[in-house]
């Protein structure tokens, strides 16, 4: 990592702790069902290593999108923190936000090797097709096979 | 040798038949007639046309060609001479193929039986009337005509019976005087080998009529014991008539006329017109004085010289002894002293002076000039004699052809025949032979098969038959012959290693053509040893097949197509291989060599080849290159799908979150 992605880093994540306190102290029961219901993500964040988060995104992006409803459900209903105990407690709402979390992490790491094996057929088959070009050239003119 | 899937051994073709000879004459091999060819064998002959009767046909020899220039003039009705009517390839005896020479039968027995010691002496009247009249008047024409008969003898003069006059045999059918015993031809004819005495002059029949004359008359000859060196020796030392009569006594005018008939210098002896009326040819004088005797003889060689001309006998008989003899100065010495010959002394210092001043001592091609340019200035009426042979100029050719003699091209070689015509000839001849010497040398020294011996043998003789073995006997003369003869030859047995061409072959093709054929014939200047022989082989035969047009020879093409094998493979691409080789194929099939040598022998297909070739090599170089840059970014193509994936993820992850927004605001 370079020292300006370093203190990139470093600077996002003060910001991040700057928005959390922010948040817990102005919205805290949003801040409470919030961090229940992402937790997988914000922990996978948290140890993601790589500087884009690449296991971390679509994790945050999908808990999110089971996080939505109750999260506007809270602040439908006032927002008060017991609110946001139950909304946090509601198993299948739980049950919802981490199973999103889970898929998102299995995408993310099945994804690449998928995208892997396409390309590598891809390639497979244009060698192929250059080595049957290689070998019509060496049948018809005698042009002596590629040294190993 | 294997045989057909049957088992049974193929029939092989018949050999082909001949045609009539001139389109007349067909020869009988079934009917001989012993002792009528004057030493060569002899069958009946028949005129197709019915105008002609008691024919023969002479058989020649393959080594002895019969007179080119003879056969090639017309001689019209020439009394007292079985003339030659025609001449051409023929079967006879057993089938064997053979050239024969037609001409009349002799109209009766030869006048000295073959093997007969003796006979029944003529008388002298006999002999005038019946054999040196008629014979002159016969020699006369000849010699009007431009000819000379050379083969005068008693085994070769016939006559129908006692009282009729004698007529000269056909000799024909062997180069001049090949057969002549060495007694019934002039000194210096019969030391030359018999296949190099040249035309010769009539002086050289006139010789031979009063040899035969003196053996009639005496009924035997004294000389049939006697080697022909021997006799040649005594007739050089003791002069004809006293060498070859010995002791036995002839009547005084016939005595007299066999002297001058016999006189060692041909301007003397007289002309056939002259000897028309014998008593005129007897009371002619002989002009030359004697040579001069030394006192004491000069060994050479084992030979004991007495005057200059055994003198010159003995070193053309051993011309490294004479050549050591002359540059040691004992010659010298001895024709000053003994025979006291000064100036023949002095000529002989100049060709002493070149030889010290153009080579070295052991120069052994200077000592055989030297040898010769000795015996020229020691007897101007000697042949040309070199390394130990003699010749005449004009009989070269022909010696060649009859003798494996290795002094013949040694002689062309060093050009011998201007050295020999410059100190003997008249200028515009010494001119003529030093030209046609350079000619000849040029043509020996020709590298490869369209040069050499073969190639000079063959120019020298026209009628002298290609030798190469290929041709199984086949009597191939004229080279319009030589492809169907050839094709004829490979049909029935196929040569194992597909060389149709050989050394003799490409030598006769080379002699026998008019100059079109040169460019086809230098790249045999190498033989056959280059790759394309097959090729070449096709073209060369391919050209005359046109040039005759000989019809298909799908034998010949055959071989050459298999031979040209390698040829073939030479094509880098395989499908224009194939194609060839289908192309070439049906081209064989239909013995086309001209289609075949198109198929194979194609430059501009060959250029355009070589350049698809260098694109092939550059194309799989760069799918070389292509496939190893693509292997190479393996590592790279990994951390490109890993990001894909993790961004198709996140992608995904976004997409929901849209959706849920979407839903969350919908209500």
């Amino acid at each position: 990592m370079s020292g300006v992605a370093a203190r990139r880093r470093g600077s996002g994540g003060w910001l991040l702790g700057a928005g959390a306190g922010a948040l817990a102290t102005l919205a805290t029961s949003t801040a409470l069902l919030g961090g229940v219901l992402l937790a997988p993500a914000l922990t996978a964040w948290a140890l993601d290593p790589s500087p884009q988060r690449d296991l971390a995104r679509p994790m945050l992006f999908c808990g999110l999108a089971a996080a939505l409803g109750p999260l506007v459900a809270l602040w439908s209903g006032g927002g008060g923190i017991a609110a946001g105990w139950a909304l946090a407690g509601d198993l299948p709402t739980l049950g919802l936000a981490w199973g999103a979390q889970a898929a998102a992490w299995l995408v993310a790491e099945v994804a690449p090797l998928l995208v892997e094996l396409v390309l590598a057929a891809r390639l497979g088959r244009r060698i192929a097709r250059l080595r049957a070009e290689r070998m019509r050239l060496e049948e018809e003119w005698g042009v002596p096979p590629p040294a190993t | 040798m294997s045989g057909t899937p049957s088992g049974r051994t193929p029939t092989l073709p018949a050999p082909p038949a001949f045609p009539p000879i001139d389109g007349r004459f067909v020869v009988d091999g079934t009917r001989p007639l012993p002792g009528a060819g004057g030493g060569l064998p002899s069958f009946v002959a028949e005129d197709r046309t019915g105008r002609l009767a008691g024919l023969m046909a002479v058989e020649t020899r393959p080594d002895a060609l019969p007179r080119a220039a003879t056969l090639g003039t017309p001689l019209g009705d020439l009394a007292g001479v079985l003339v030659p009517l025609a001449h051409g390839p023929a079967r006879g005896q057993e089938g064997r193929a053979d050239w024969f020479v037609v001409c009349p039968a002799p109209p009766g027995p030869a006048l000295w039986p073959e093997e007969a010691g003796s006979i029944a002496p003529w008388t002298e009247a006999d002999l005038l009337r019946l054999l040196i009249v008629p014979v002159a008047a016969a020699l006369e024409a000849m010699r009007l005509r431009g000819l000379t008969h050379r083969a005068i003898r008693p085994g070769n003069l016939f006559r129908a019976d006692a009282a009729a006059p004698v007529v000269l045999g056909c000799a024909w059918a062997t180069p001049p005087a090949y057969l002549q015993p060495a007694a019934f031809e002039p000194p210096y004819a019969a030391m030359c080998l018999p296949g190099g005495r040249g035309e010769g002059s009539v002086a050289d029949d006139i010789y031979a009529l009063g040899v035969t004359a003196l053996a009639l008359a005496l009924g035997r000859m004294p000389w049939a014991a006697l080697p022909g060196e021997e006799v040649i020796h005594r007739v050089l030392v003791y002069g004809g008539v006293a060498a070859l009569a010995g002791e036995a006594r002839l009547p005084g005018s016939l005595a007299d006329l066999l002297r001058v008939m016999l006189a060692e210098d041909p301007g003397q002896r007289p002309p056939p017109d002259l000897l028309r009326t014998p008593l005129a040819a007897a009371s002619r004088r002989i002009g030359t004085r004697p040579p001069r005797r030394a006192q004491r003889a000069l060994s050479v060689g084992g030979i004991a010289a007495w005057d200059a001309r055994t003198l010159a006998y003995a070193i053309a008989r051993d011309p490294a002894a004479g050549a050591r003899v002359l540059r040691s100065g004992l010659a010298d010495h001895w024709l000053r002293r003994s025979v006291d010959d000064g100036s023949l002394a002095v000529r002989l210092e100049e060709p002493l002076q070149r030889r010290q001043n153009e080579a070295g001592a052991d120069d052994a091609g200077a000592d055989a000039l030297l040898a010769l340019r000795a015996v020229a200035l020691l007897d101007p009426l000697a042949p040309l004699c070199w390394g130990g042979v003699a010749v005449w100029p004009d009989g070269l050719g022909t010696a060649l052809a009859a003798h494996d003699a290795p002094q013949l091209p040694a002689l062309v070689r060093e050009e011998a025949t201007a050295a020999f015509a410059a100190l003997r000839g008249p200028v515009e001849e010494a001119a003529r032979l030093r030209q046609e010497a350079r000619a000849r040398r040029a043509l020996l020294e020709r590298r490869g098969w369209a040069g050499g011996p073969a190639r000079l043998r063959y120019a020298l003789n026209p009628l002298l038959p290609c030798r190469s073995r290929t041709l199984s006997g086949a009597q191939v003369v004229r080279l319009a012959d030589l492809v169907p003869a050839l094709e004829a030859a490979v049909a029935r047995r196929r040569p194992t290693d597909g060389a149709v061409l050989d050394a003799e072959l490409v030598a006769f093709i080379a002699a026998r053509q008019d100059g079109a054929l040169e460019s086809l014939l230098a790249p045999f200047a190498d033989g056959m040893g280059s790759p394309r022989a097959a090729v070449m082989a096709a073209r060369l035969l391919g050209r005359l097949q046109a040039a005759f047009a000989t019809g298909p020879l799908p034998a010949l093409a055959g071989v050459l197509a298999e031979a040209a094998r390698p040829d073939l493979d030479s094509w880098r691409s395989r499908s224009r291989r194939a194609e060839k080789a289908e192309r070439l194929a049906q081209a064989a099939a239909g013995g086309d060599l001209a289609a075949m040598v198109a198929v194979l022998d194609d430059p501009a297909t060959r250029a355009a080849e070589a350049a698809e070739w260098q694109e092939a090599q550059a194309a799989a170089a760069a799918i070389d290159a292509r496939i190893a840059a693509l292997v190479a970014g393996d590592a790279a193509r990994t951390a490109t799908a890993r990001a894909l994936g993790r961004e198709i993820a996140a992608g995904l992850g976004l997409a929901a979150l849209a959706a849920s927004g979407v839903a969350v605001l919908l209500g």
